[in-house]
């Protein structure tokens, strides 16, 4: 079991930095967890023989979660697995509304679009991450940059839906057999993303984005209500599940 | 050149020295190095070193219970880590009797030139 040690707010400040650089930087997570342990237990120790936090890591938090950072190997499986993730996961956002209303059929702008989007957003979640362990910014700086990272493949994606009404690039069309194959991949892969990380969160807003239009295009209610409804339903239903889900959390 | 550059390499022969002894956990080593006479270095450097010499098998590692708080890391010498240690401490007399040599000679001559002046 591990004992609670009492540590002054900075130094946890800087672990909780030095956790998020090192997890930026791409870091096998075991080692991340070894050597932040072992400095939590020094700073502790430093802590009750009255040293300050300069004198374990120096001036410069930065240049001590670089130099840490430079003795640990990058874990590549783990970094190809989150990207593969996040692809898959914004690839499934579409797949799902589509089947509902047939086959699947997509451009190739669309399909490598996304892959492109996605990498951007990853790069820029890390980098973003990577940014705001080191350097010492306000809160309101930090929200706005997190706020960025966030709307960026929004109007990437909207741009795309544009550009490839403008642009003409083959399409592909799946017919019965292969878009039920498709189906049933990206519903175990969200299973499987889901038991993973022990969240049902993906889930819930596919859920919230596919089935409100769906179940209401089966009743003879009106096109313009229809969409009224479906859209309450789905970001209604999304803050409803942050909201109890924090709660949640709080609670534990 | 401040302390800290040319400390660079120095310390991590320090540290197999003194891991050499008996298993030390990180603490007691950066409180071992103070109690030498290394002040001005910070105690975290030794964990970036340390994670280096484990990566080329010099030292090797293992948790141990404490009876204050959680497991501590506690260091020992690999037979690799023997063969570095006594490379270091032949490096060492070499240059620290190269580096006496030197100063001495030289602040001699520069002594005498120096007399010379006032001399004059």
């Amino acid at each position: 079991m591990k004992n609670e040690l009492i540590l002054s707010k900075k130094s946890k400040d800087f672990l909780g930095n030095l956790r998020v650089y090192l997890f930026s930087s791409g870091k096998k997570q075991d080692e991340i967890e070894e050597i932040v342990d072992e400095l939590e237990i020094h700073l502790s120790e430093a802590e009750r023989d009255g040293k300050s936090i300069e004198k374990i890591i120096g001036k410069s938090p930065k240049e001590y979660m670089e130099m840490v950072s430079n003795e640990m190997v990058i874990d590549y499986r783990t970094w190809f697995k989150y990207i593969c993730i996040i692809i898959f996961g914004t690839f499934s956002f579409t797949i799902f509304p589509d089947l509902l209303e047939g086959n699947l059929s997509y451009s190739v702008l669309e399909i490598i679009g996304h892959i492109v989007i996605g990498t951007i957003f990853i790069a820029s979640a890390f980098a973003g991450l990577k940014y705001s362990s080191t350097a010492n910014q306000s809160f309101k700086k930090q929200g706005f940059i997190l706020a960025g990272i966030a709307i960026l493949p929004i109007v990437l994606f909207v741009g795309l839906i544009y550009l490839n009404r403008a642009i003409d690039t083959p399409t592909i069309h799946f017919g019965n057999m292969s878009s039920l194959i498709i189906g049933i991949i990206t519903t175990l892969f969200i299973i499987g993303v889901s038991i993973w990380t022990k969240s049902w969160i993906l889930v819930i807003i596919i859920a919230l984005l596919t089935l409100p239009d769906y179940l209401l295009n089966l009743t003879t209610v009106q096109h313009e209500t229809q969409l009224i409804i479906s859209t309450i339903v789905t970001f209604g239903g999304i803050a409803i599940y942050l909201w109890i889900s924090s709660k949640l959390k709080k609670n534990k | 050149m401040s302390t800290t550059q040319m400390l660079k390499g120095i310390i991590d022969g320090c540290l197999l020295a003194i891991i050499k002894d008996k298993e030390v956990y990180g603490y007691e080593m950066a409180e071992k190095l103070e109690s030498y006479g290394f002040h001005s270095f910070s105690e975290g450097t030794i964990y970036p070193l340390l994670l280096r010499m484990q990566k080329e098998g010099l030292v090797v590692s293992t948790l141990k219970e404490s009876t204050a708080g959680p497991k501590r890391k506690y260091y020992s010498l690999t037979p690799k880590g023997e063969l570095e240690l006594n490379e270091f401490i032949e490096r060492w007399n070499n240059l620290q009797s190269n580096v006496n040599k030197v100063l001495r000679c030289e602040s001699d001559t520069k002594d005498t030139k120096g007399a010379e002046i006032i001399e004059e």
